[in-house]
């Protein structure tokens, strides 16, 4: 042959292949190598967790025709070899892979100076602030006929983000839309009954949806499940001229507090979607209001 | 004595999570079509609750079940001469709004919406006439205390408990609910039988499995009526009424029914008991308080050799006699007594047996801290939910019954928990298992059946032989071109 045949990526499929090719969650080989390279690092036996699985490639055919396992990485910290469950840190404490930290160790004291200086060196209680200090109410403000609740948008009961949930049977199977959880007697406060239509709003947007009304809800509470579709039954908010409301992240906002954003120190090595903020991105400050009639 | 089988049930209501797959399962293979939209032959209800349809379990309202008069039994709807009076108009039937309106969404909208400045959404119409529709009860609309205001403070159970007592319950560090799932019980004494002028309802001889005759019916709706549990619908698009059929199909050709098969708690058991005919009709006659114990009584043991000869003569299949020895339904309600029939007071003899839940016990706050009642493994006293509210949905108020349930669950766990983490005194365990009345053996039977039972321990289901079972009126080959629930239809191409 003589020359080096080089791959190709104009193809998708293609260029699908060689993401699977190179991933060591997808080529035994490149795990094999991997952990390798791990057991340079750490003074350790690692390979032989992908020495059985040193022959394994996955194609896109391969996914297409049925799902596949992934294989054992030490880019993961976990041990999925003979069909084992996918948890956390396995490596670490199974393996003795040091943790990845300043020091290897799980660390309980922070001593960054950022932490000290916010008094977060060791697990600290904070209660919450006031909305109104930190400037999260500034065009929009309470009236008589609103209350505000903290809006917290966790996991629902059935539903992982919009998978499950937005289909026939189990939005039969609820109210048929994604409602607002509240207390009872705050509902009552703002003369709200169960399954009354109400605007869930603040500075940075509005929800129009029902009150689910549940004294199982603590006062001060108000629980909209995360991640819906903003497809169904979505009408539209009188406070915002009429246009289409908005769907459960409408509200919220992510407000990073400066200890997240440290770095440049051990553990504390922020990039995107690896050194994730705590629930910041979830939980905000709503105003609620009852809604006389939805407009389509 | 007079020997039948009955393909039996047991739902282990520790173990219900409420995932709904079961209703999901039974919707999408029965009752996905054209008049069946609002029917949930097995549904999922949230306790405290009114369920569904809603206030179910009020037979002043709905007037389903039988009831002691003058020491005879009735119809609570009518007797010969009401029911000729309400033939044509009853009133106590339920409406589609009891029910739910069934809805979709106009989900061409986001499609052929005309270009705008905002998204399109697609809104909630009506199934039955495609009118937009305001979406105010469903199948499972109280689920997980939703509404609690309006339902699960109106539970009907709550009747017997004091106004001090219901308040307590809803607040927020004594709440608590647990689910009850529902389908047919295939009762013995079946309300819903009894109530059709037509005769369309029978009880099929061999397995017990009670079933709508789709031929027979006049669509009358007094089975409707007549059922307390409401599990018979009226199909507004045949004109027919229709129910659970204990996925007969499948059972026939030894599979488990599908709401049992997918399970995802595993709580659901199936398996053949034996019961003596003769006493039905004393066994709905007795006190409220006598009615567990009186059905209790009804079921034989299939290890008797008298039993099995009266089996026999009644032709009874070996197979089945087999079966009913392996039935963990016969264990749960029989050997250890710890499944009990779901309001035994609609006196219908429901074949349907449950293990009641487990009660939480009472928490309290003090000083800033969360701390439960000390006597954990013990106290029923302690429990968040009354004892009677658990009596009057499970024991026809009789509370000796929960009890006694609840002692044996109790002291099974104590002794699991003594051998697991050991932190119970000896003395402690033997005094729990003398006092629910088991041995360390049966403790460990008891923990086997109910966590540790495999897929073919919990369904029990024997050979059904239909065709030994029923005269041979068509032949099969007729069938061949036939198909789906409801009328026999031939196909247009012949």
């Amino acid at each position: 042959m003589g020359r080096r045949d080089l791959p190709s990526l104009a193809d998708a499929v293609d260029a699908a292949d060689v993401i699977l090719h190179l991933a060591p969650e997808t080529n035994g080989e490149v795990a094999y190598r991997a952990f390798k390279a791990e057991e340079a690092k750490v003074g350790l036996p690692l390979a032989d967790l992908a020495e059985r699985t040193r022959g394994t490639r996955y194609t896109y055919s391969d996914l297409l025709q049925q799902p596949r396992r992934l294989l054992t990485s030490p880019c993961w910290s976990g041990i999925v070899n003979d069909g084992r469950a996918y948890a956390a840190y396995c490596l670490n404490t199974e393996r003795l892979v040091p943790w990845r930290t300043l020091t290897g160790r799980q660390h309980f004291y922070l001593d960054h100076e950022g932490y000290i200086a916010f008094g977060e060196h060791l697990p600290t209680f904070k209660p919450k602030p006031d909305p109104y200090a930190i400037g999260e109410f500034v065009k929009s403000r309470a009236d008589g006929d609103s209350i505000m609740l903290n809006y917290l948008t966790p996991h629902g009961k059935w539903n992982i983000h919009s998978t499950y949930y937005d289909n026939h049977r189990m939005l039969t199977l609820s109210r048929g839309l994604h409602p607002l959880w509240m207390n009872d007697a705050d509902a009552e406060q703002i003369g709200v009954k169960d399954n009354d239509w109400v605007e869930v709003y603040n500075d940075h947007g509005v929800v129009v949806t029902r009150a689910n009304v549940s004294a199982r809800v603590p006062r001060g509470i108000g629980i909209l499940y995360h991640a819906t579709e903003r497809t169904i039954s979505v009408p539209r908010s009188p406070l915002r001229g009429n246009r289409r409301a908005g769907g459960h992240n409408s509200v919220t906002r992510t407000r990073l507090k400066p200890v997240l954003m440290v770095g440049g120190y051990g553990q504390f090595t922020y990039a995107f979607n690896y050194w994730g903020p705590t629930g910041v991105n979830r939980d905000t400050y709503v105003l609620v209001r009852r809604l006389d009639k939805p407009d389509w | 004595m007079d020997v039948r089988a009955q393909v039996s049930m047991v739902f282990h209501l520790d173990k219900c999570i409420g995932c709904h797959t079961c209703s999901v399962a039974c919707k999408n293979i029965w009752t996905d079509r054209k008049g069946a939209e609002y029917m949930w032959w097995n549904n999922v209800e949230t306790k405290p609750g009114t369920g569904y349809p809603t206030l179910w379990e009020d037979q002043e309202k709905y007037k389903g079940g039988w009831e002691r008069q003058n020491g005879d039994l009735r119809l609570k709807l009518q007797n010969r001469a009401g029911g000729l009076a309400n033939l044509f108009h009853n009133p106590h039937l339920p409406t589609i709004d009891d029910y739910y309106e069934p809805w979709t969404y106009r989900y061409g909208d986001l499609f052929t919406a005309p270009e705008g400045d905002d998204q399109p959404t697609a809104r909630p119409i009506s199934m039955i006439d495609g009118e937009p529709v305001d979406i105010e009860a469903g199948p499972n609309w109280d689920d997980d205390l939703s509404g609690s205001p309006i339902y699960a403070k109106n539970d009907p159970n709550f009747e017997s408990i004091t106004d001090e007592e219901r308040r307590q319950l809803f607040e927020l560090e004594r709440l608590v609910f647990f689910y009850l799932p529902r389908i047919c019980n295939h009762c013995v004494n079946p309300g819903c039988v009894a109530a059709c002028p037509a005769g369309a309802i029978y009880k099929r001889g061999e397995d017990g499995i009670v079933l709508t005759s789709q031929e027979k019916c006049r669509a009358w709706r007094m089975c409707i009526s007549g059922c307390p549990y409401k599990k018979v619908y009226f199909n507004w698009a045949t004109g027919k009424s229709e129910k659970c059929i204990l996925c007969y199909p499948r059972l026939e050709t030894g599979q488990a029914p599908a709401c049992f098969h997918s399970c995802v708690g595993r709580i659901r058991y199936l398996g053949v008991l034996l019961y003596d005919a003769e006493r039905i009709e004393a066994a709905a006659k007795v006190t409220d308080a006598q009615l567990v114990e009186a059905q209790r009584a009804m079921i034989l043991d299939p290890f008797d050799a008298d039993v099995r000869a009266g089996a026999r003569a009644n032709g009874i299949p070996d197979a089945m006699l087999d079966a009913a020895q392996k039935s963990p339904v016969y264990r749960f309600v029989k050997t250890y007594q710890l499944a009990l029939p779901l309001h035994a007071e609609f006196r219908t003899l429901p074949m349907l047996f449950y293990v009641p839940p487990l009660l939480p016990v009472v928490g309290a706050r003090e000083n800033g801290a969360y701390r439960v009642a000390a006597d954990f493994f013990s106290s029923l006293e302690s429990a968040r939910v009354p004892i009677r509210y658990m009596a009057k949905l499970f024991a026809a108020g009789n509370e000796a019954e929960v009890i006694a349930v609840y002692r044996r669950l109790i002291a099974v766990r104590a002794y699991k928990r003594a051998e697991a983490v050991g932190d119970i005194a000896p003395e402690a365990i033997s005094e729990a298992l003398a006092e629910a009345g088991i041995t360390p053996d049966e403790a460990e039977a008891i923990y086997h059946l109910t966590s540790m039972a495999t897929f073919d321990e919990r369904f029990v289901i024997p050979p059904l032989a239909r065709e030994v079972n029923i005269e041979a009126t068509l032949d099969p080959f007729t069938h061949k071109p036939h198909a789906g629930f409801g009328f026999n239809q031939s196909l247009d191409r012949e």
